[in-house]
Parts: structure tokens; sequence; C-alpha cells
């Protein structure tokens, strides 16, 4: 059988003008559930990576009293320098825990207002030198009855919350991101049934003069796979941009919790290629379905 | 060329389209099939290019049975049997030139071939001069002529034309019957299902008549009744 190229790619041109519209929110809807997909998977890695920078950094960080007395917080300093089961603390005092909210809540200045500097917590950001979690639950647990301390927390406690937050919204995103793609599918299989509603007597005719159905299914399952292919390649900027997101998380936000919640450019694009091939599976798959149906009966 | 064992169709379980019919046409032969509406005339000829099944009963062209053709091969016996039809079944948005090339290009005729084959089948129907018209601004007979020259351009060794000269006056029904004439000259076997009394009774040729499913006559050389 001879499928010439020229043929498939002007009955798919026409089909496309045909169909603008619906070809429109097709490729639209490709495009959303690939980049929800892909915004999911770059927010697990990226979660991933954060966390485990955490580890090597801080472990816990103690929280003092906003009305501890000098006196009482320099107790706890020297104790944390003179443990030697402690390598280094950062202190971060009321002002610089205002900056940081100030950094944080940026974009909500009436919030930003309400807090002063009184009245927020110092805190030391302690790095112990055993990094066993039994080990830092221990000492962390020190410094909990230590009077003039409001609140101790520990990496694990912290990291594990984040993960907790993140597998569930990661699943919940690749949930809505995979309902998106099977009503990417049908929309493509309903889109390729229209084109092939529009053009039924050409089909009829095509059969009548003993067209093979592979010649008759090619051009819609190409029309198909060019809607998928679309919505893959317009779904790259947008992962970009997400992972653009991310980096401004990152940079902007000096919570040393998140600091390299980041991903490596190269895994970006793969996984851009991985949601237009994916793409460009739905696209066939979809219109392979409605061509079918469609010849059957 | 044709052969029909005791060929029995229902549609939907209870109209009776064929009982029990068996036939056999020869390579070459023109054949005129009658009846009123609804004797299975229509399904005597689906059934050939196996666009319907039969419920019982064997179908044979070319020699073969095409009952035992896997799906995948139907297209390639009908490229082997020519279609016309009261309605012409033209594509509204191609020329005459393009609609009858549309036939060689979708079985994957080369260009070549097509760019030789269209305007010399255009020229036997006598509508060279109309080839970059669009259907709607042809006539009737016209139109049927392209729509012969489209089922004729692939050489088929079969013709089956379901009432071509249904829509067509008198004047215009001899032209396109002598086409047909012509047509079945070069050795294509030719199968038409007719109403027009006039066209059976001067043509001559071998009738078979329908009735309620069942052939009740096969004359040679016959008359309408």
């Amino acid at each position: 059988m001879s499928l010439k190229l020229d043929y498939v790619l002007r009955e798919t041109a026409s089909n496309f003008r045909r169909n603008i519209t619906l070809t429109l929110a097709t490729v639209i809807t490709v495009t959303i559930s690939l980049t929800l997909l892909g915004a999911a998977l770059l927010f697990g890695d990226a979660v991933d990576n954060a966390t485990v920078r955490w580890k090597d950094g801080v472990e816990f960080i103690v929280f003092v009293d906003p009305e501890i007395s000098p006196e009482l917080e320099e107790d706890i300093r020297r104790q944390l320098a003179d443990s030697p089961e402690i390598g280094g603390f950062t202190y971060i005092d009321k002002d610089e825990a205002y900056a940081e909210v100030q950094d944080l809540l940026g974009d909500s200045p009436e919030l930003v207002e309400v807090i002063t500097p009184e009245r927020l917590p110092a805190s030391f950001r302690v790095k112990p030198t055993d990094t066993l979690p039994e080990r830092v639950d221990e000492l962390a647990a020190a410094f909990r009855t230590q009077p003039g301390v409001a609140k101790v927390v520990t990496a694990s406690e912290t990291i594990r919350a984040i993960e907790d937050l993140s597998s569930g919204l990661r699943q919940r995103v690749i949930i809505i991101a995979i309902v998106l793609l099977v009503a990417a599918a049908v929309l493509i299989l309903n889109t390729i049934r229209m084109a092939l509603f529009s053009r039924r007597r050409d089909i009829e005719v095509m059969k009548l003069v003993g067209a093979t159905n592979w010649f008759i299914r090619v051009p819609f399952m190409f029309e198909g796979l060019i809607q998928g292919l679309i919505g893959g390649v317009i779904a790259i900027p947008l992962i970009w941009l997400t992972n653009n997101f991310f980096s401004v998380i990152n940079d902007d936000v000096s919570l040393e919790l998140l600091r390299g919640f980041t991903v490596d450019p190269s895994r970006v694009w793969a996984l851009g290629f991985q949601m237009v091939g994916l793409g460009a599976v739905v696209g066939t798959v979809g219109s392979g379905i409605a061509v079918s149906r469609f010849l059957d009966t | 060329m044709i052969r029909m064992e005791n060929v029995t169709k229902v549609y939907k379980g209870e109209v009776l389209a064929l009982q029990n019919a068996s036939c056999e046409v020869q390579r070459g032969e023109f054949v005129f099939l009658v009846g009123p509406s609804g004797s299975g005339k229509s399904t005597f000829m689906r059934l050939l290019n196996k666009e319907e099944k039969p419920d019982r009963g064997r179908i044979f062209v070319a020699g073969k049975d095409i009952g035992e053709l896997p799906s995948w091969k139907v297209p390639f016996l009908r490229r082997n049997i020519g279609c016309v039809f009261q309605d012409f079944k033209l594509l509204p948005n191609k020329t005459v030139v393009q609609n009858v090339a549309f036939a060689l290009e979708v079985i994957g005729r080369p260009r070549s071939v097509i760019k030789e084959k269209v305007p010399a089948i255009l020229e036997l129907v006598g509508l060279s001069k109309k080839m970059h018209n669009f259907p709607d601004e042809l006539s009737g007979g016209e139109q049927q002529r392209v729509s012969i020259a489209r089922a004729f351009v692939n050489r088929p060794l079969i013709l089956l034309a379901d009432e071509p000269t249904g829509n067509l006056d008198p004047n215009t029904s001899l032209g396109i019957m002598t086409l047909l004439d012509r047509i079945n000259r070069t050795g294509t076997t030719v199968v038409m299902a007719t109403h027009d009394r006039s066209i059976v009774d001067k043509m001559r040729r071998r009738v078979v008549e329908l009735d309620r499913g069942q052939i009740v006559r096969d004359q040679s050389r016959g008359v309408y009744e």
C-alpha cells in the first residue's frame, strides 16, 4: 500500500481548518493536563531535592520565648556553644526574623503591618555533629524543657510534614492531570469524529472504490497525533515556568527549610519531552478509537 | 463472473430481502435486475461488493467465495467492482477531474497513472470540456457520466449500476445507456437495477426479475415484464 505523505498532510491540514474551534479546545486541554502532570512530577523532584539539602544543614531550631530575659537567652547560647554534640549554630534575632517574614509575606503588606519585630521569637538554628535522627531528637528534647524556650522544631518533623504535604498534593495533582488527560483523549476522539462526520461522503466513496481502512484511517489519526503533539509542545514552556516559580521560592524565601527547592534543567527538559510523547500517545489513541468505531459501523 | 447459491438475506430478523436466490452471470454479460421497490434489487447489489453479508448461501465473484474473504481484503474486491448510483455520490467540493482522480488516488495509484487515465476516461464519457467544473454546475446526465467515469476509470471486472437513470429524463437516460453499453462491450460485466421499462424493452438484454426477495424470472433478451 502506498500512503502518500502529501496526501496525508493535505487531508490533515484541511481537517484542521474545518474544525478549528474544536481543535483549539482539544489542544488547550492537552496542554493543561500535560502541564499539570509535568508540574506535579517536577514538584516532587524539587521536594526531594529540598529535603535532601535540609538534612545536610540545620537539624533543629530552638525558638526562644519572645519575652525572654537576656540572661536566659545567654544561658541557651552558652549551652549550645559548650555542647560537644553541636557543631555550630546561627542566631536569628527578632529583626532578622521580621525581615524573613517581610520577605515571606511581601505580597500581603496588611499582614506584615500587624506583625512587629517584638512579637516574633528569636531562634537558634542548630547544626549538630551527629545527624542521626534519634540523636537529634534527644538533643532537641533537652532544649525543649529549658526555661525560656518556646518551641523546638526538629528537621525530621518539618521534613516529614513537607513530605506528607507534598506527596498528598502531588497525588492530587497527578489524579487531576490524569482525569484531564482522559478528557483530552475523549475530546480528541470527538474532534476526530466530527472530522469523520463532516467527511462521511468522501469516506463512503473511498470505501466504495476500494480504499483500504488504513488509507482512510491514517490522515485522521495523524490529525489526532498532531493535536497531542502541539499540546505537549506548548506544555514545555509552561513546565519551565513552573520551574522558574520554584527558583523564585528558592531565592526569595530565605527560609533555610526550602533551600534546594530546585530541579536540574536537564531533568526539566526530559520531563518536557516525556509530556510531548505522552501527548502524542493520547492523540493517536483517541483518534484511533474514533476512526475504528466509525469504520466498523 | 458472479454466482449466487441459495442466498438469503434478512434485515433485522424480519424484513426478508432475498430468499433462496440463485443466479449466475457470465463474464461480459449485461443483466437487468427488475422488480418493484423492496423486491431485493439493491440487496442483490450490496451483497456483491460485500456491503452486506448473506444470512445463508454463498456468493462467488470472479471465482472466489467472497464469504471467505477476510475483511481487510474487501477493499481489493471492491477495486474490481465499479458502482454507479441513482444519486451519483459525487463529492461536491471537488471538480469533475478531481472526483475521478480521487478514486485512483485513494487506492494508491501513482500520479503519473492518474494524469494519464483520468483525461482518457473523461474523453470516453464525453466530458473533456467540463473537467474543471464542479458537480453542481453540471446537468444530471453529466453528473451521472462523471460517476460512471469514476466507477470505470480503474477498469473493474464488474460494473454495478443501481437505478442509474432513476433521476434522469428519457433522452438523457438513453445517453447513459449507450455509455453503459459501450463499457459492456469492452468486456466488463454490467449488472443494472432499474425501474425503467422503456430502457429494458429497448436494450433486449438478459432480465432477472425479483419479487419479494425471490427470483421469479430469468430471461435472456427479455423485456420488462
